[in-house]
């Protein structure tokens, strides 16, 4: 039976830029960061109140998993806003988007009512969207 | 769970242990940085993050040094005292506790897998992520 998930990716134009976003913009803890073979990063990050999931800060680039052609491609998409990091709960919506809007987070979608909860859509400083949900 | 006004309390206990680790730190020191009491504080705690105040201290004080031990060139003796700990049995103890080795055989196991020096090797991380970013393909 699979019990959790451990780790998610979400892929970013820039490691340092995407880390100083998710520490000291959305205050996620770091959880892994290191130099592995062949001079890549293994980076990941999480939110205080939940270290049993890694988010992974990747940065597409040539290598074994893509071309050249594929890494750009991702890149542009990327930037374009294709990819969504995923859904941040939070115990109260519209406090925590005054918050991030005083540290200068873009948001798409101020706190709105929706059937599930409420919710805040924001981006990321390469471009992923994300959801802030009050449930 | 903590309501929105004491998350942020306990956050900035929680940080202040993250600011200093290497140092001697009590529940009391910790509890402080909260406004709350030391068993209000570890009761919280442990209720919001699933780890007690300590257990949190420690994991940080091992995830120092598992990084120290392999991308630096520090002796144990250096590296225990470097994340916080004064007796060298004591780090030893809970570092082979938390991951399972003992930190000189943790370093000569790391180093030996390793193909560069003070870099972390391939199998430190999950084989899935390894096998994309690096090649390396499951044993």
């Amino acid at each position: 039976m699979i019990t959790s998930i451990a780790h998610s990716t979400i892929y970013v134009l820039n490691q340092d830029e995407a880390l100083d976003f998710y520490k000291n913009k959305l205050g996620f803890e770091v959880g892994d960061d290191m130099k592995v073979e062949g001079d890549f990063r293994w980076l990941t990050v999480y939110p205080k109140s939940n270290p049993q999931l890694q988010l992974v800060l990747a940065e597409p680039k040539e290598g074994p998993m893509f071309s050249k052609d594929s890494a750009e491609k991702i890149r542009s998409l990327i930037e374009e806003g294709a990819f969504g990091a995923g859904v941040f709960e939070t115990e109260n919506c519209q406090k925590t988007y005054e918050e991030l809007v005083a540290k200068g987070v873009e948001f798409i979608q101020p706190p709105t009512e929706q059937l599930y909860g409420v919710e805040a859509m924001a981006i990321d400083n390469s471009g992923n969207w994300f959801s802030l949900v009050q449930r | 769970m903590a309501t929105n006004y004491k998350f942020k309390r306990l956050n900035a206990g929680r940080d202040y242990i993250t600011d200093n680790y290497q140092a001697p730190l009590s529940l009391a020191d910790m509890a402080k940085y909260s406004n709350m009491s030391p068993y209000h504080f570890l009761r919280v705690f442990k209720d919001t993050y699933g780890e007690t105040p300590n257990e949190f201290l420690i994991r940080l004080r091992v995830e120092q040094a598992k990084k120290m031990l392999i991308t630096g060139n520090f002796s144990v003796s250096e590296i225990c005292e470097k994340v916080g700990y004064t007796s060298l049995g004591s780090f030893s103890s809970l570092f082979l506790k938390q991951v399972g080795v003992a930190p000189t055989l943790y370093r000569r196991k790391l180093w030996a897998l390793s193909n560069e020096a003070f870099r972390f090797p391939s199998q430190a991380i999950p084989a899935c992520y390894a096998y994309n970013f690096l090649g390396k393909k499951p044993n």
